[in-house]
């Protein structure tokens, strides 16, 4: 087992720093096997396999931090770090405002994490199923012009020790698939994608994604000019995604210790409608990233993010530098050991919205004079207090005309409050869907604020 | 590094079918410092070390990396991208074919005078934690002051079977202060000298001294606080002048983004998106006014896109992407060189990882300087405002619609500087944009140093530099905060 190799590693790790005398010191090691087919132009032009694997060693002296990150998981080499982390922990300064290490806690493995199929798939499999999107998509329309997209397959596991007695470890699979179709008619394109995410291979079905971004693609062929303004919108599970993943910023205890989040100047206010709810829950099955402990191996807490449109003190993600800040315990929401290295700030990674009773053809049916949206590009945030964020439509953007999609639109750059979209969500979908590091349904929203219009 | 193990993978692709192969080995290092409040909350050194194999068999691409460096995992890797090729072979619409590259053998170093992996830890969180407490004191509502440090090199060897064997080191650094203040729910933001981070140059620790954090700290915070008492950024369509630090970032996302062939061929639709500079507008399309001429070169000195050789074995250039104002050439690689039936390669491969894929990035993308001075731009400016450092960005997909948000700004008025700006906001289309350039500085032009550009599937992070000085644009639209 994977995991096991990981454990013994992470724990011999600790032990060599304690033979150095360090006061804590914790140990992450990682094992990445990810492969990715990707196509463009309805043919394969990239396709990569990545075996990667290392670890990561804090150690603590006098409140002196540092961390070593290598590539590997040599012996000799990871002694070499922890001597190295010492040499560095020793020529830094304290950092006042660190507590401790977390100490151990209960945690139980999460059953149906890791796939087998998902994580050994071959690259001749994606290849077959990459053909599937691509003849799917050409045979729904002659206007079908090219197929895109990506199907990744692969897994991760890490093991994280400290020497308070931390002990734990993760692994699972992932698998996802993107498929985006351009068409053309005359001198207009047009553009459809659709994804999917699952832990289990079996659960991605490419000639439904294609026949979606197909659909969407041809329909968007001859798109008209709405000017900008506000507009009822409804937002297609990706575009609800993406929206609440950089609302989501706001739940880390970094941002809201440093003023920046949305939530503490809203604490047990009613922020959102009162129909969304969100949590974060990392063994809840509609979940696609299963790990039951996080980077520095603590159970990952339930936390409700959003409760009835209502933000509180309990929607806090912290790891245990920021919980020692306050004289909290963490909430299992540091960082995992495989990710970037520039941030260390907790976040929220098992955002799950409440589904509603409606469904999309209901939200569509109840829409006088609206937008429909399939996803949303290059958002970024302009104000975080204020959750104001710019971004455009992309792939598939309809105008809405009594109860029925008329007309593709071109698309349009909104910039507007996340606290204002989110605060009138007249219509949640039924089904959740889950993307990326959320699992969220369709939603319509009252109100979302356009500034521009781009050219296709 | 060794070329003997370079060697090893060649042979074993060729045995196995492969009708081209090369092999990128390379060992990076990174040191990252971050004070916050005074306080070290990042002190990290991260090492990776590892080996890609990139192979055609049956004119398609397979691509495997490993971390583990022994004979018998080469075997493995080099097996892995063969089959990986082979499959990719079946969906093939057309032969993988290369542009001509002369195969060459040779040696570069990146030139610095003080080794940044050299100069003690201390020495440098000193530096970080002096300039980060007297940012932070200017006020109590300054909530949290950051100064970074970032130090980098990889040494990398790059080998083909077509008999390129070039050994590589690059080093940079640089780093920066920011702060966030809060005052009555209102949030503002200042860094030095640039967002991200800082500023960032294949130079040696003496970039990062020449930097003077510690001298700037105070006035960076002052400005912070000024910003609540500063106008609003007016509504309406006016003239804007672009500091370099802005303009850095407009040049990369406008005119970088679009000018990537990879993109304008479609191989991003899925993602980045592709370009609305599509092959047929090359060398006809109006793209900006005749004072805008923008070059990627990858030879100017102390750029943060400086190298001798990209990752496919193509020597450091300069080439043209908009001269005169006219669309004027790709950034592009060996591939889609010759797709386009363009002599060579741009030289634009880079890969941010040895286990990643190289795919085309900017180098340094770079606006030549015009014939004005920064003073003269102002004085002839009668109505419009003047913007610096960045702080929220967007562009669509093919990369027309635009806007950006930066940390702070001043009216001109009647050729002067006038009062300070907050939320400074605007928005364009890209030609339209870039074809109301009307003034280009001469005096102010800098490399500046971009570090975290994201592109591909899986995603990567490139450090890439722009350079340029201060730039007007006309009747642009401005002020879209409600």
């Amino acid at each position: 087992m994977v995991t096991e190799r990981l454990r013994e590693i992470a724990e011999k790790t600790v032990q060599y720093a304690k033979k150095q005398k360090v006061d804590q010191a914790q140990a992450s090691a990682f094992l990445v096997d990810s492969s990715l087919t990707r196509f463009a132009n309805s043919q394969i032009h990239q396709n990569v396999a990545e075996k990667s694997g290392g670890i990561s060693v804090k150690v603590i002296l006098n409140k002196r931090i540092s961390t070593i990150r290598v590539g590997t998981l040599e012996e000799e080499e990871i002694k070499k770090a922890v001597a190295e982390a010492v040499k560095i922990a020793k020529a830094s300064s304290p950092n006042k405002e660190f507590k401790s290490l977390p100490e151990p806690e209960k945690w139980s493995p999460i059953k149906g994490a890791f796939d087998e199929e998902t994580a050994n798939c071959e690259p001749k499999y994606r290849a077959e199923k990459v053909r599937e999107a691509i003849e799917t998509a050409h045979s729904r329309s002659p206007d079908v012009k090219a197929v895109a997209g990506y199907f990744s397959t692969g897994s991760m596991a890490y093991a994280v020790a400290n020497l308070l007695g931390v002990s734990a470890w993760a692994d699972m699979s992932v698998a996802y698939m993107k498929t985006t179709v351009i068409s053309k008619s005359g001198t207009s394109e047009g553009f459809g994608t659709a994804e999917k995410y699952s832990r289990r291979i079996k659960d991605i079905k490419p000639s439904l994604l294609a026949e979606d971004a197909a659909e969407k693609s041809v329909k968007s062929i001859n798109p008209v000019k709405l000017n900008p303004g506000e507009y009822e919108v409804v937002l297609s599970p990706l575009a609800v995604a993406t929206l609440l993943m950089f609302t989501g910023f706001g739940f880390s205890a970094t941002a809201y210790q440093d003023g920046q989040s949305f939530v503490k100047y809203n604490l047990n206010q009613q922020v959102f409608d009162s129909k969304l709810t969100v949590k974060d829950d990392a063994r809840d099955s509609k979940t696609l990233y299963a790990v039951p402990v996080d980077g520095e191996g603590v159970p990952k807490k339930v936390l409700e993010l959003i409760d009835k449109g209502f933000v509180s003190e309990k929607s806090i993600c912290y790891n245990s530098f920021t919980a020692g800040k306050e004289n909290k315990k963490s909430t299992g929401h540091a960082v995992l050991p495989i990710g970037d290295y520039y941030g260390e700030r907790p976040m929220p990674s098992n955002g799950i919205v409440k589904a509603g009773d409606a469904t999309l053809e209901e939200a569509i049916a109840e829409t006088k004079h609206g937008i429909f949206i399939t996803t949303v590009h290059y958002v970024n945030p302009v104000e975080p207090i204020k959750v104001i964020l710019t971004g455009l439509t992309r792939d598939g953007t309809f105008l809405i005309e009594n109860g029925e999609i008329s007309k593709p639109i071109l698309n349009m750059r909104f910039t507007d409050s996340m606290l204002s979209a989110f605060k009138n969500i007249p219509m949640i979908g039924k089904q959740v869907e889950m993307v990326r590091s959320t699992t969220v349904p369709m939603m319509k929203l009252k109100k979302l604020r356009f500034v521009g219009i781009s050219a296709y | 590094m060794s070329s003997n193990f370079g060697k090893i993978a060649l042979e074993e692709a060729e045995k196995k079918g492969a009708s081209y192969a090369d092999i990128r080995i390379s060992e990076i290092l990174n040191e990252n410092l971050t004070v916050k409040n005074g306080n070290p909350e990042t002190v990290s050194l991260s090492q990776e070390k590892g080996f890609g194999v990139r192979v055609i068999v049956n004119g398609a691409w397979g691509f495997a990396g490993s971390v583990d460096m022994n004979k018998e995992e080469i075997q493995k890797t080099v097996e892995r991208a063969v089959s990986i090729a082979e499959a990719s072979a079946l969906l093939k619409k057309k032969e993988a074919v290369l542009a001509r590259e002369k195969p060459r053998k040779d040696k570069y170093v990146t030139s610095f005078k003080k080794d940044p992996f050299k100069v003690s830890l201390g020495q440098k969180l000193d530096v970080l934690i002096q300039a980060g407490r007297i940012l932070k004191e200017q006020s109590q509502l300054i909530k949290a002051s950051y100064a970074h440090y970032h130090g980098f090199r990889e040494n990398k060897l790059f080998m083909s079977t077509e008999g390129a064997e070039i050994n590589q080191q690059i080093t940079w650094c640089g780093g920066g202060l920011s702060a966030i203040a809060v005052k009555g729910g209102e949030m503002q933001t200042r860094s030095y000298p640039s967002a991200f981070r800082g500023d960032f140059s294949t130079s040696g620790y003496e970039f990062f001294e020449s930097l003077a954090l510690v001298d700037h700290a105070k006035e960076i915070g002052q400005e912070l606080l000024k910003l609540f008492e500063a106008e609003k950024c007016p509504s309406g369509e006016m003239n804007l002048i672009l500091h370099g630090d802005q303009l850095a970032l407009q040049i990369h996302e406008s005119c970088g983004h679009p000018t990537e062939l990879d993109r304008a061929l479609g191989t991003e639709a899925d993602y980045a998106g592709t370009s609305f500079l599509t092959p047929e507008k090359l060398k006809s399309f109006r793209y900006g006014s005749e004072k805008v001429n923008i070059v990627a070169d990858a030879t100017v000195s102390r750029g943060l896109g400086t190298f001798g050789y990209d990752d496919e074995g193509a020597q450091a250039k300069k080439v043209y992407l908009i001269k005169e104002g006219i669309f004027a050439g790709y950034q592009s690689s060996r591939e889609t060189a010759a797709e386009l039936n363009l002599k060579e390669s741009s030289g634009g491969m880079r890969a941010d990882s040895p286990l990643a894929l190289p795919i085309i990035r900017m180098t340094n993308i770079n606006l030549l300087p015009g014939n004005w001075k920064v003073e003269e731009i102002v004085e002839d400016t009668k109505d419009g405002i003047l913007v610096t450092t960045n702080r929220s960005w967007s562009i669509d997909d093919r990369r027309i619609n635009f806007q950006f948000g930066t940390e702070i700004g001043w009216r001109i008025k009647n050729g002067s500087r006038d009062n300070m700006i907050k939320n400074p906001t605007y928005m364009g289309v890209t030609p339209q944009f870039w074809g109301s350039c009307d003034a280009v500085s001469k005096d102010d032009w800098k490399m500046w140093g971009t570090p975290n550009c994201g592109k591909g599937v899986p995603g990567q992070v490139m450090y890439v530099g722009h350079g340029c000085g201060t730039a007007r644009f006309c009747k642009v639209r401005v002020g879209l905060m409600k």
